[in-house]
């Protein structure tokens, strides 16, 4: 299955929140949506969802305009909200046999994903006497009863400890593994780098940057490189390049003690490192290719202009 | 419609499940039904005013018992009789036989006493068709002029007989022979449909009131517990308040239904023990029966839509009240005139209300019961009510879509209705 979603616009009032937003997505892989907060990951998530209507724009599955009340899609609302008062396993039957799954079917599916996520024992118990964390993994098993084909979460790693968005990863990997198409916003960039083979960064309703992860980091880091002396700290290693180096690179970025440097027009490494080597105050310690994490490119495109 | 089902069970269970519902219906079903079997029991009669033969040494200690009660509460009243028509008190006593009268000679003492509180109040006649009554604080009860009145008039009589001599005696009984009459009825009797009527008016306005409510808190829930948007992104809304509101509308027929149920068939088994004396609440005719059922479904579920919008428009259960406003003041508007209008069911108000949906619910079948009214005017007022049902669950369900993700201050319900048309 293929999903693609074609230059979404969206207003409300005179404010436009989308400013048309393009992505797509196949069944075996997983689709990051970063963003800061209030750049539109949610209005997106809702668009497609058939929450709100877009004002213009196009949304296919496999090629067919697509539908989301006709397909299987597990979706967790950024707004978490199960009913407090009734017994999980029931409400959890309810939301499958609203999607159309039998009620045998939707017991079995409840009882797995219960099972799953170690919440099981309380499946006859009410979902206000639950903690908070376990209300959080019923929330998910909720999302994942109706047996999807398409996987929508919006935030789901916030408010999880790290035991419990554990156990979130193996199954958001479990989801992947079994072909399903994964759609996630996030903007904690670790567990977007985990799963996500695709990103797309939404900054102010624009997509400012979208592909393969891979791809993405390979043509950000290109012609940039790590640079460090030893004994010396990012700050001196700046007035080294400054001093000896100008005409050759320009200075991007510092880590720790090193230097991030992009070479400039038609210099090449070699050249570079020959005129290290020939400074005498500078003894070379770190000189490799920058490869920039999700959050390094996350904060170079959104960040500046914070 | 699978779907449809799906919500309604759900919703329904959520009513069964609910334990202080059950318990009030269980408990006043049996409540209401034990009451009916009382006077199997409990001798009554005094209550339900049943003559029952009583033994007549107990019922001249009865009447003894009374009539020291009575003198304890004896009424002093003064009179000022210049004319000496009341030379014998008899006519007083017998007139005023609760009463204690003191002749007084001018109308200063009486004003005294009266502003005094010597006696309560008092009377200055001038002649056999005039007088002047004083009193310092007129009761709302006080009948004393109405007695005073009936008892000056005899006086007349008795003096126009005696100027122009005619026997007293002989006149009476010309004068005040009685009518016979032998009552025909060929239509209805309102006199014996009036209480069950005010009743059934009262249960469904209650009804209305009360679970509207509840079925405005029912949507509002999923607002407040955020499921709203997981439900929304799985299955029309349409189905999801067409569910609500007639998982509602069956809760409160079932629990209406048992709790009247069990009085009905409580009173049946018993209705000699009552001496028929709840035959004008409870012994409603079938047609009547069947137009309330008839049209108190369909006004419960024109209104329970309109509760149900109002629940969407709002995201916190206390709210509710705030956006309700409008709703209840029709609804109370229209309890007022039909309980009004009740002893006037073909008046031209009770005609009009018995055709608009927001009225027709207790309006027709206060006609059908009480007044004249064509079976096409019954069926007019039918299709016109439920054609507004599926209007008003319609606009109600459009409501509920846009409402899914307005948190924040109540939306008021014209708002949402142009802000629907704007939409469109």
């Amino acid at each position: 299955m293929k999903l693609e979603v074609k230059d979404i616009r969206k207003s409300f009032g005179d404010k436009e929140i989308l400013k048309g937003i393009n992505f797509s997505v196949e069944s075996g892989k997983a689709l990051g949506l970063l963003g800061r907060n209030g750049a539109g990951k949610t209005t997106t998530i809702r668009i497609l969802m058939d929450v709100f209507h877009a004002n213009s724009g196009e949304m296919f599955l496999d090629g067919k305009p697509f539908e989301p009340r006709k397909v299987q899609i597990g979706y967790l609302p950024e707004e978490r909200g199960l009913y407090p008062k009734r017994q999980i396993l029931e409400q959890m039957v309810y939301l499958a046999r609203l999607r159309g799954v039998s009620k045998k079917e939707a017991i079995a599916n409840a009882e797995k994903w219960l099972t799953k996520l170690q919440v099981d024992q309380y499946k006859d118990k009410l979902l206000e006497t639950l903690s908070k964390g376990n209300q959080q993994k019923v929330q998910l098993a909720s999302t994942l009863v109706c047996d999807p084909d398409i996987v929508i979460l919006d935030e789901p790693f916030s408010g999880l400890d790290p035991v419990n968005s554990q156990i979130l990863q193996d199954v958001v990997r479990e989801l992947i593994g079994d072909g399903k198409i994964v759609i996630f916003s996030s903007h904690q960039m670790s567990y977007v780098e985990e799963f996500c083979e695709d990103v797309v960064i939404i900054n102010h309703g624009e997509v400012v940057l979208s592909g393969n992860l891979m791809d993405i980091k390979r043509e950000f880091g290109e012609n940039q490189l790590v640079l460090s002396g030893v004994g010396m700290t990012a700050e001196d290693t700046k007035q080294i390049v400054a001093n000896h180096l100008a005409d050759l690179v320009e200075v991007t970025g510092t880590s720790k003690e090193d230097v991030i440097v992009q070479l400039l027009k038609g210099v090449t490494r070699n050249q570079l490192l020959k005129r290290l080597t020939d400074i005498d105050e500078f003894m070379v310690e770190h000189f490799e290719t920058y490869k920039p994490s999700l959050n390094d490119i996350f904060v170079a495109k959104v960040g500046e202009e914070a | 419609m699978r779907r449809f089902w799906t919500v309604f069970e759900f919703e329904l269970l959520s009513y069964i499940k609910n334990k202080s519902f059950m318990i009030t219906t269980i408990l006043l079903a049996v409540l209401l039904g034990a009451v009916m079997f009382l006077p199997r029991f409990i001798d009554m009669s005094d209550i339900l005013g049943i003559e029952q033969t009583v033994d007549n040494d107990k019922q001249a200690d009865q009447d003894s018992e009374d009539a020291d009660e009575d003198s304890q509460d004896i009424a002093k009243l003064g009179i000022v009789d210049d004319q000496g028509f009341f030379t014998e008190k008899a006519i007083l006593e017998q007139a005023f036989p609760d009463a204690e009268f003191t002749f007084m000679k001018d109308v200063e003492e009486l004003k005294e006493a009266v502003e005094s509180e010597e006696v309560e109040a008092g009377f200055l006649v001038k002649d056999d068709l005039n007088y002047e009554y004083y009193v310092l604080n007129r009761d709302i009860t006080d009948e004393n002029q109405i007695i005073f009145n009936e008892v000056l008039s005899l006086i007349h009589k008795q003096i126009y007989c005696a100027e122009n001599g005619i026997d007293y005696a002989t006149f009476v009984e010309g004068y005040e022979a009685a009518v016979e009459c032998e009552e025909q009825i060929l239509g209805k009797d309102a006199e014996d449909s009036y209480w069950y009527c005010y009743v059934l008016v009262i249960v469904i306005f209650m009804m209305i009131i009360m679970y509207g409510v509840m079925i405005a808190t029912a949507v509002t829930t999923e607002k407040s517990n955020r499921s709203i948007e997981v439900l929304v992104t799985s299955i029309d809304s349409t189905y999801l308040l067409f569910g609500k509101v007639f998982a509602g509308a069956v809760a409160a027929v079932v629990q209406v239904g048992l709790i009247l149920g069990a009085a009905l068939v409580g009173y049946s088994m018993n209705h000699t023990y009552w001496g028929d004396k709840l035959d004008i609440i409870l012994d409603i005719p079938g047609n009547v029966l069947v137009a309330f059922a008839i049209f108190g479904i369909g006004g419960f579920l024109f209104y329970a839509f309109l509760y149900g919008a109002v629940g969407a428009l709002v995201s916190k259960t206390e709210d509710i009240n705030k956006v309700a406003g409008g709703i209840q003041m029709i609804i109370m508007i229209v309890y007022f005139v039909v309980l009004f209008q009740l002893q006037n069911p073909d008046g031209l108000p009770m005609k009009v209300c018995s055709f608009l949906p927001v009225s027709s619910y207790s309006a027709m079948f206060v006609r059908i019961g009480m007044g004249s009214v064509a079976t096409w005017e019954i069926v007019v007022s039918a299709v016109i009510l439920f054609v507004s049902v599926f209007v008003a669950g319609w606009i109600a369900a459009k409501i509920y879509r846009m409402g899914t993700l307005r948190y924040g201050n109540p939306i008021s319900l014209s708002k949402a209705l142009k802000d629907l048309k704007k939409a469109e």
